[in-house]
């Protein structure tokens, strides 16, 4: 017995060195079924697509890019187990679900391992030290940031003065983009928050709030929405179908074109994203990754929520080639160094207090008879203070 | 303003009191509380467009004229609750209470994972009827044509349902199966096609909420119906178990109240208005333990 250990120990040991120059693991604990699954995949998609290209180049610190994948079911218990499967799998960075509720379960089994965890797209501040650990990050953009891009574009472009929030309390982002918009529009020169109201993702009929806008002395000049689908796109078809012509904001969630036969010829709609995927973005690296999507998967991205995945992917990489090592504590330390880090979607910083963007360049999409075109691009004045983030 | 509001409390109403109608059809003839119904609502939605996990939905059956598309869906709806009574609920016919419940909760389940195959988990746009939102004045209250045509609908289906009910053979044997299952049977009522018939109507209804979901709301999604049965269900519990009458009204009442909760609470409690208004329903139950218009000695009818 004692001897059949000492060959095992001295197999480990000799196998070792073989190891190192074996493939890097990639671990991805995301959702591959349940509604979950509509979301994650577009962002996995998009890091495969970089993990790709690295590869392609020779790999990371000399190693190729191996990928391993569990599925979360969408179901946050499943969640800590897909993340203790592609633990086992060998895994060395982890890539979770989008949403911090069913991320969170998977990036605290790798953070309890010291390893790196990226959200596919989390915009919950939450999602990083503050909710998971030191050594969990999302690239992309905060619900607030995207509420504050909205309150100070319109404010700027569209002469925007009064102002009326409707908060759909379904989801924490839902929260996080109505508390950037309320930050943000007051400070503003002239401008006045008129009214608030809430409503449900899942209510049948938002009648009794659409009595209220319209029993305003004035119709406000935006309309503040903060949801998500399918709650959003209802409201929007209510709101317009009530004679409400109010020029309406939203975060990036909505982004996509998918949802527009819900309010036929709408108008007046406006929405933050990362990068435009209409085609029309002057940014030529993001063509040419819509273009790489498109001939992935055989069709161009539906929503800008493909995008983190690449970023995520991206900054990670440059990270772990400055620390030389897939080690979490040395990775976050460079990713802390990072500040405005160019990227295709526009440059990203991370900082010790925050794994997260609280201030970004946003591209701004407006639809217009039903078609979405990129209008402008804006970057909010000020980050985001953090204790506006924390507050909820 | 008060005008607006009673429209606003009827339509939202309305739409509860045709589901909770579902529902207490089913309990009335099985004693089965049928957790599916939000699914068989989805699937209605769902059946409006062409079956593909693309983000963009086609229509398909909801390209067709009203005349014809809202005949086909209903049946649609009543097909489906004939096969789930078929295929799951007949099998279990003897079994308890809490069984058929839980095989309930089970067929909710499969049918929303069969939505979630066939249309992927992303909500689609369903643009049906854009124009009934177009709003029309009434006295000083303006009103989406919608909402005025849901309360027509209302008052219709429930005044056909009581005719049915009360003057056709089928609406007679589903009084007596309810009243007592077995006396019924020995009299010559035949079982199968009275549960059939009240799953028939029920899934019926089930399209009927669909309609009015998509209408309004210009989504599909594979969640939607969750809520709606939700209520409906409580509303099947304040009303009365078994009593329709009781449903109907109690689905009105918890649509008006949730109304009239969103339209008269201060700006900080109104995120809490479900709160009140299911702290309402407990006031209700801890007075009325049996429901409000539960039939003498609580012995369910239909």
């Amino acid at each position: 017995m004692k001897r059949l250990a000492g060959h095992l120990v001295a197999m480990t040991l000799l196998a070792q060195p073989v190891l190192a120059q074996d493939d890097l693991t990639v671990g991805f604990a995301i959702a591959k079924s349940g509604w979950m699954e509509a979301y994650d995949t577009p962002a996995a998609t998009a890091a495969m697509i970089r993990i790709e290209e690295i590869n392609a180049a020779g790999g990371l610190l000399g190693r190729q890019i191996k990928v391993v994948a569990a599925d979360t079911r969408t179901d946050r218990a499943e969640s800590a187990k897909a993340g203790l499967d592609v633990l086992d799998q060998g895994a060395e960075m982890m890539v979770v679900s989008c949403d911090y509720d069913f991320g969170a379960p998977a990036a605290l089994v790798a953070e309890g391992e010291g390893m790196n965890s990226f959200f596919l797209c989390a915009e919950d501040v939450k999602a990083g030290i503050q909710g998971v650990g030191p050594n969990s990050f999302s690239s992309s953009v905060l619900a607030p940031v995207q509420g504050a891009t909205m309150a100070e574009w319109a404010h700027a472009k569209r002469e925007a003065r009064t102002a009326y929030v409707l908060e759909d309390t379904f989801i924490e982002y839902n929260k996080g983009i109505c508390t950037g918009f309320n930050w943000m529009f007051p400070q503003l020169e002239g401008a006045q928050i008129v009214g608030s109201d809430t409503f449900k993702n899942d209510d049948a009929s938002i009648a009794s709030q659409i009595t209220r806008i319209k029993d305003l002395p004035e119709q406000p000049d935006v309309i503040m929405l903060c949801s998500v689908m399918p709650g959003a796109a209802a409201a929007v078809r209510q709101l317009r179908a009530a004679g409400i012509n109010s020029l309406i904001l939203n975060g990036s969630a909505v982004d996509g074109s998918y949802w527009l036969e819900a309010t036929p010829d709408l108008s007046g709609f406006v929405v933050p994203v990362q990068g435009s995927i209409y085609g029309d973005d002057p940014r030529p690296e993001v063509e040419a990754f819509n273009k790489a999507y498109e001939a992935k998967t055989g069709s161009r991205p539906a929503s800008q929520y493909a995008y983190p995945g690449y970023v995520l992917i991206d900054l990670w990489a440059k990270a772990v080639e400055r620390a030389g090592t897939v080690e979490g504590a040395a990775v976050t330390a460079e990713l802390e160094k990072m500040r405005d880090e160019p990227t295709a979607f526009g440059p990203r910083s991370f900082t010790p207090e925050l794994h997260h963007q609280d201030t970004a360049l946003m591209q701004i999409i407006e639809i217009t008879g039903g078609k979405p075109a990129r209008v402008d691009e804006w970057r909010i004045s000020q980050p985001v203070p953090l204790d506006v983030l924390m507050k909820k | 303003m008060s005008l607006q509001l009673l429209f606003d409390a009827l339509a939202l109403g309305g739409i509860y009191a045709i589901a909770a109608l579902g529902i207490a059809l089913i309990f009335g003839v099985m004693r089965l509380v049928n957790f599916a119904h939000g699914q068989f609502i989805a699937c209605a939605v769902f059946a409006l467009i062409v079956p593909s996990t693309d983000a963009l939905a086609v229509l398909g059956l909801g390209a067709l004229p009203a005349p014809v598309l809202v005949p086909l869906i209903l049946m649609i709806g009543a097909g489906l609750a004939v096969l789930a009574e078929a295929l799951v609920f007949r099998p279990m016919r003897n079994a308890s209470p809490v069984a058929l419940m839980v095989g309930s909760f089970a067929l909710g389940v499969a049918l929303q994972n069969l939505l979630l195959v066939l249309y992927g988990g992303r909500p689609k746009a369903v643009s049906l009827w854009a124009e009934l939102g177009q709003p029309v004045q009434v006295g000083s209250a303006s009103v989406p044509l919608l909402q005025l045509i849901v309360i027509a609908a209302v008052v219709v289906i429930l005044a056909a349902l009581a005719i049915m009910l009360r003057k056709s053979r089928l609406g007679l044997e589903m009084r007596a199966a309810a009243e007592d299952f077995t006396m019924a049977r020995m009299l010559g009522v035949r079982s199968n096609r009275v549960i059939s018939g009240a799953f028939a109507l029920s899934g019926a209804l089930a399209a009927v909420v669909a309609l009015v979901l998509v209408a309004q709301t210009g989504v599909a999604d594979v969640r939607m119906g969750g809520q709606i049965m939700l209520v409906a269900f409580i509303a099947t519990v304040v009303g009365g178990m078994g009593s329709l009458s009781g449903a109907v009204a109690a689905g009105l009442g918890i649509g008006a109240a949730s109304a009239l909760l969103q339209a008269g609470l201060p700006a900080e409690a109104r995120p809490f208005r479900d709160a009140f208004l299911y702290g309402g329903v407990i006031l209700v139950l801890l007075f009325r333990p049996q429901g409000l218009f539960a039939p003498v000695g609580a012995k369910p009818r239909v």
